[in-house]
């Protein structure tokens, strides 16, 4: 046989083929593996989960308590329940015997109302699961931001969208902003807040 | 939130100083700060933002105890504040020297260059018996091991104070207990002093005003190091050293 003739090709070994096989299984689990981990990094960088599969979503509460028909359907004010928002630091969620105030004769036959109203017999406290941190080492108080933006948006009840969206429309809590360093800076720079580092860390 | 041109400082009358020590208890619960073993002292590795210094003078009997409160000077021209790679230390627009844990990455650059010995490392965690932990203030952070940490004048309780006043629509007041640092409420003897430097009115800035001029009692702590202290030492009078007017020298 002289140099460059053409030769068929060799029939691939059984080894061979188990080896492209493996190869090819290990580069899909390899893509698969890297993509969750930028879905993840992506979410960091961004400060929100993404805003796809339903990864955005909030997370479940021992009772399934409904905004929509308290803010929108009843009208009341986020202020109605969340009271301390106007006088300190947190905003605060109201004790059970609070909405014991009205669910002890309305909402009957209702599965979530009858949860409440055993914790409330049981004289245990909700569990609500946190869905807004803002991060380490801030000293974050509702108060003032309540004040200053009060007059422009309306009341107190206004103001509370411009860092958690509109919670009267939204079955299950979720976050819509990031709340991270950068979100707050910008904010306060805009409204010629104080930026000094002792505003909130200390 | 305190005007721009606020400038926080203090005075302390050493003259009325009894060395009771109540300024660093009152620091020591109201900013977080772990308790100091023998130990600790030992390896020169206590953490006090506030200390009272003790002093002998003269031979028995006639031997004199002399005191004197030292804590973080505020300095203007502070030597801590060059010396950090990290800007964790800086000055504020409120005259204060101020620490920034989050941002401290623990090089002790500034601990080595304060001569007043005011800055304190964070060696270890800090830990507190099972019984003090439900007494922390929940407005100061705990510092974790590796940072440095300092006095702050309370400034947690400035910012709630300001907050509070401009809710209600008050005026700050440097006579209220809820601005003054925690060891200036712990005081049994008005040694000392805080509020505006920048402010005519104020307490501090009357005395600043009177005991700094050539006749007055008035000092810096180590001058000779051009710190410019927002922090005022009056000086002791002794009855003995008065002359026939009853003047001081």
């Amino acid at each position: 046989m002289l140099p460059g003739d053409f030769q068929p090709p060799k029939r691939p070994t059984g080894r061979r083929i188990a080896l492209f096989g493996a190869l090819g299984l290990g580069g899909v689990v390899g893509l698969v593996v890297v993509v969750v981990i930028a879905t993840f990094v992506i979410s960091a960088w961004l400060g929100l989960p993404l805003d796809a599969f339903g990864l955005n979503e909030g997370p479940d509460q021992p009772i399934a308590f409904p905004h929509p028909t308290h803010v929108e359907d009843l009208g009341l004010d986020c202020t109605f329940c969340h009271r301390n928002v106007t006088v300190g630091a947190a905003a605060t969620i109201p004790a059970v015997g609070f909405c014991m105030s009205c669910h002890i004769t309305v909402g009957d036959d209702k599965p979530e109302v009858e949860k409440l109203r055993n914790f409330h017999t049981s004289g245990i406290p909700v569990d609500w699961v946190r869905v807004h941190r803002v991060p380490d080492h801030v000293n974050f108080v509702h108060e003032p931001h309540i004040r200053h933006f009060s007059e422009q948006y309306g009341g107190a009840s206004g103001t509370c969208q411009l860092c958690h969206g509109d919670v009267g429309s939204m079955v299950k809590v979720q976050q819509v902003r990031s709340l991270k360093m950068g979100d707050c800076v910008d904010c306060h720079r805009d409204n010629e807040a104080p930026t000094d580092c002792t505003t909130c860390h200390y | 939130m305190a005007s721009t041109n606020t400038q926080w400082g203090m005075v302390i009358d050493v003259d009325k100083c009894i060395g009771c020590q109540g300024c660093v208890v009152a620091c020591q619960s109201e900013n977080n700060i772990p308790i100091n073993t023998e130990d600790l002292f030992n390896q020169r590795r206590a953490i006090e933002w506030i200390r009272v210094e003790r002093y002998w003078e003269g031979e028995f009997p006639d031997v004199k105890a002399r005191f004197i409160p030292i804590l973080c000077q505020h300095c203007n021209d502070a030597p801590c504040e060059p010396v950090c790679p990290v800007f964790a230390t800086y000055h504020n627009n409120e005259g204060m020297n101020v620490q920034v844990y989050n941002r401290c990455i623990g090089t002790r650059f500034c601990a080595n260059n304060c001569p007043y010995h005011v800055r304190f490392f964070n060696f270890w965690e800090p830990e507190w018996p099972e019984t003090l932990t439900n007494q922390l203030n929940p407005d100061v952070t705990v510092r974790s091991r590796g940072i440095m940490e300092k006095c702050t004048f309370c400034i947690q309780r400035i910012r709630r104070t300001s907050r509070e006043a401009a809710r209600d629509g008050e005026e700050l007041s440097d006579d209220s207990r809820e601005l003054n640092p925690a060891c200036v409420n712990a005081c049994p003897t008005d040694t000392l002093f805080f509020g505006d430097l920048n402010d005519p009115d104020s307490k501090v800035a009357k005395l600043a005003k009177e005991e700094m001029s050539d006749d007055g009692r008035g000092y810096h702590l180590m001058p000779q190091y051009g710190t410019s202290p927002n922090v005022i030492y009056l000086k002791k009078v002794d009855e003995s050293t008065k002359d026939s007017n009853g003047s001081h020298e």
